[in-house]
């Protein structure tokens, strides 16, 4: 179920009344994982199958994989936990695509191969899982980590709901040890944990869903239209907005559902489009994707520490990945390649001028031109085909002269309003965090706030559209 | 050595808050980029490690009490947002949702298969009341028609689903039947992939809000009411386009009548008028631009049409096409863009079944339309007092030439 309906605050509402019972924390945790199974099977009961293999493997796999002493045997039992996930996220994400790409390149090769239909449906959130479940036999794997002693708390890290179909992806070190003694929200937390929720909510379901998605869909939904400057610029930058408010909105929302019990869920975003270059980007967009590419993918690949090619060549195959991980199309690997180069420019750049101390207002045009190029690999993102992908380019560089207007005047304004203030928000709190911000506030405008906000999600009445990131 | 999982004792990388290269190295330069004041250490700031349960820090603030003070500043902005559309005219009502259709479409998998059904677009969902139906034939149908949108689709979905064993009506509105318009095709998928999670808030929101609030329409949105103010300049070159405004007062199944605001309050269907006469003016849309065009489409529709009516009656669905009425500049729009000899004509004689338009028949005239496509409530009811009895004697006719037909194949067999 999404967090953005009727049927999550009724499910909700039952979590937190059993999990205020006092009842034994065993019991407690039974019940948490019995709820979490239930938010998952509401989207499709079937699926909550793979969730069980998934978790059952690498239980296995990584009390094995330490158990074991010769290297061979823990390296086998390692790649039997990596094969059996990726195998799963590669028939369900990339079956069809993988097809596709066979049947073009047989086709380039004169032979007309007719492929069997493949009417996969994607698993919601399998690709989020398959991390998180990866993390640990990994972290088993490369002794950073000993397995967890307990499997009731290894399913339950599995399936946790507040972060099992869209992140942030937890790693088993920030989670297992939460289940290891009573977890009951202090009232504060209880209280802090509902207003999180309430600002993640209104930054799905008012901002993204209420008054982006409609100006990015009137751009990016017509493969006929050919967008002139203004509205090529304003449907990209609706989309940069509604991406983030998406997903900032989401993993808000998670850190505040799991407050409500309890429990410490880290930062997914950390002001991201107040970056200064795109290692900061990095660093502050979907933190804990980046990160868990950085330690298993980019680290293992040889990192920073084996010369300048090598460096590259784990950067970009890095990227390439990490953009394929988004979506089973070339247009999100193109996506992933921008970054890729964008990183290896900055790192060159660095290299050459990496004395160079930018003041103030350099600072603040080096955010802004950092913001310019991300933008640019949104359009790859959100577009449908490279087509449109370059259509839109075209647009935003005053290609398509003739364009017939799109977008209207409230979309315009609505769009200007809200990415401007969310831009300069992010520029406002760049070096600093939300609740530091919270603290320093009055308690009255505070309670307007969220009033006004509470107000703005049941007055737009979101339709409970799925995050973005679901079909990741 | 190893940390546990058990334990939160896993830190090993560098805490200091500030730029760390991707694995680890402080970059040349970080300094420039470091932060300051950061409270918090993200798996950013922790390469190749793992990582540490994460901390979460509580805003000292008084949270019971502003809480408090939202929650009693939402219940007052929605008691004066309720307030604003009751004075507007509006009435809680159910709210014509995907959700609602695919009730209304699984109770043909549920037992009701053998039902009558009714198909097509607005003017079949407000012109054909059930109750009046059901005082005429003794039967309520199923109500499945979808505003804006051709029933092209859902007949090709009656037509693949066995479990429809009943009478089929279909009604025509010529712009959006033969153009394949489908303003809430979604609805079918919906229907097909709707999972327990969204059935469940379809309950909820059935029982528990649409009964009980007035705002409670897509119509009365937030972004569409701002969207909509008449202060908004018109950007140059941009044809404004107005969306349908609330018209419908709907059902717990989907019985469904004209929004008496549209017979009561002149300014109102003035405004609806203009929505639909937006569509009378300017160029048509690409493919009816020429006459080639546009018999190309009219034709693929009603393919489609008669394939799918083929295989209901081959079930022994007996199938009615029904022209509604339509009045004014609508009338004399579809007269001219979509005439009768080149659309409904065409569709009854490619199909085979039969058809009953409003111009054919005196009871189905002379009722009031105040914007033209749908008719007042009481008319409503008029219109389907009079149009049951012909539909079920088209029903008992195809009915009686089955019959007669394996009735006669039964005969021939017989040695």
């Amino acid at each position: 179920m999404v967090f953005n309906s009727l049927t999550f605050i009724v499910f909700f509402a039952c979590v937190l009344v059993l999990h205020h019972l006092p009842l034994g924390w065993t019991t407690k945790k039974v019940n948490l994982l019995i709820a979490s199974y239930l938010f998952y099977a509401a989207w499709n009961p079937p699926f909550v199958i793979l969730l069980w293999i998934s978790t059952v493997v690498d239980w296995w796999a990584a009390k094995k994989l330490a158990d074991a002493v010769e290297p061979h045997r823990r390296r086998a039992w390692m790649l039997l936990s990596v094969v059996v996930n990726l195998g799963m996220l590669g028939y369900f994400k990339y079956g069809g695509f993988l097809m596709e790409n066979f049947t073009a390149l047989m086709g380039a090769a004169g032979i007309g191969y007719q492929p069997p239909k493949l009417d996969i449906v994607l698993p919601v959130g399998i690709s989020f899982y398959t991390f998180a479940t990866l993390s640990y036999t990994l972290d088993v794997y490369l002794r950073r980590a000993r397995p967890a002693s307990n499997a009731l708390d290894y399913a339950l890290f599995v399936t946790f709901f507040p972060h099992l179909v869209a992140g942030p992806i937890m790693r088993p070190t920030e989670l297992v040890p939460q289940f290891a003694t009573p977890r009951q929200a202090t009232g504060d937390q209880l209280r802090f944990g509902l207003a999180l929720m309430v600002l993640g909510l209104f930054q799905k379901v008012v901002l993204a869903d209420g008054f982006l998605a409609p100006a990015a869909e009137a751009v990016y939904d017509n493969a006929a239209v050919v967008p002139g400057t203004l509205d090529a610029w304003m449907g990209t930058l609706a989309f940069s907005g509604q991406i983030f408010c998406d997903f900032a909105g989401y993993s808000t929302t998670a850190i505040g559902a799991a407050m409500c019990l309890g429990f410490a869920m880290p930062d997914n975003f950390r002001f991201p489009y107040a970056a200064v270059g795109f290692s900061d980007f990095w660093r502050r967009w979907h933190i804990t994707l980046s990160a868990w590419l950085r330690d298993y993918l980019y680290i293992p690949l040889g990192g920073n520490r084996h010369g300048v090619s090598r460096t590259y060549f784990a950067l970009m195959a890095t990227m390439l990945l990490g953009g394929l991980w988004h979506g089973a199309s070339w247009t999100f690997v193109v996506w992933g390649g921008l970054h890729g180069l964008y990183l290896a420019g900055e790192r060159m750049l660095r290299a050459r001028w990496g004395h160079w101390r930018p003041g103030p207002f350099a600072l603040f045009l080096l955010g802004l031109l950092t913001y310019t190029l991300i933008n640019v690999t949104w359009v790859f993102f959100r577009a449908q085909d490279f087509g449109q992908a370059w259509s839109v380019l075209r647009g935003m560089a005053g290609a398509n002269g003739a364009a017939e207007p799109i977008l209207d005047t409230p979309a315009l304004t609505m769009v200007a309003l809200i990415v401007a203030g969310l831009v300069i928000a992010h520029w406002l709190m760049r070096t600093s965090t939300l609740e530091s911000m919270l603290a320093r506030r009055h308690p009255v405008p505070l309670a307007a706030a969220l009033g006004g906000m509470a107000f703005a999600i049941a007055a737009t009445q979101g339709a409970g559209n799925a995050f973005i990131y679901f079909q990741f | 050595m190893p940390s546990s999982i058990s334990s939160s004792d896993a830190i090993l990388a560098p805490t200091a808050p500030g730029v760390i290269a991707a694995d680890g190295v402080a970059a040349p330069g970080a300094s420039l980029f470091e932060r300051p004041g950061f409270v918090r250490l993200t798996a950013s700031d922790r390469p190749g490690v793992a990582q540490p349960v994460p901390e979460r820090d509580i805003p000292p603030q008084p949270w019971g009490r502003i809480l408090l003070g939202a929650l009693l500043l939402f219940l007052a902005l929605m008691a004066a947002w309720e307030n604003q559309w009751r004075q507007f005219g509006a009435q809680p009502g159910y709210r014509n949702s995907n959700g609602a259709w695919a009730e209304q479409r699984r109770r043909i998998a549920t037992g009701e298969g053998d039902r009558t059904v009714l198909i097509g677009s607005s003017r079949v969902l407000f012109d054909v009341q059930l109750d009046q139906w059901q005082a005429a034939t003794g039967e309520r149908p199923i109500q499945l028609a979808l505003e804006g949108t051709t029933p092209v689709p859902v007949l090709e979905d009656l037509a693949a689903d066995p479990a429809f064993t009943g009478r089929l009506l279909v009604g025509v509105a010529p712009d959006l039947f033969f153009s394949g318009f489908a303003y809430r095709g979604a609805a079918i998928k919906h229907y097909h992939q709707q999972g327990p999670s969204q059935r469940i808030g379809h309950w909820l929101s059935k029982h528990a809000l649409e009964p009980y609030f007035a705002f409670y329409d897509p119509d009365f949105a937030l972004p569409t009411v701002l969207e909509r103010q008449p202060w908004w300049p018109l950007r140059p070159e941009l044809r404004r386009h107005m969306d349908v405004r609330k018209l419908m007062v709907l059902g717990a199944d989907r019985d469904t009548h004209l929004w008496s605001k549209v017979e009561t309050d002149a300014q109102y269907r003035a405004l609806a008028q203009s929505i639909w006469a937006q569509h009378f003016t300017g160029p048509p849309p690409p493919p009816m631009r020429t006459p080639e065009g546009r018999a190309a489409l009219f034709g693929a529709q009603v393919d489609r049409a008669a394939k799918a009516v083929a295989v209901l009656r081959a079930r022994g669905v007996p199938v009615v096409f029904v022209r509604p009425p339509s009045d004014g500049a609508y009338y004399a729009f579809e007269q001219a863009a979509l005439p009768r000899a080149q659309t409904w004509d065409l569709l009854l004689q490619r199909t085979g079944a039969p058809g009953i338009h409003f111009e054919d028949h005196r009871a189905l005239q002379g009722l009031e339309l105040p914007e033209w496509s749908h008719l007042t409530h009481a008319d409503a009811r008029r219109f389907t007092t009079a149009l049951a009895p012909l539909v079920v004697r088209e029903f008992e006719r195809q009915d009686h030439a089955r019959q007669q037909a394996a009735a006669t194949a039964t005969a021939a067999r017989t040695p």
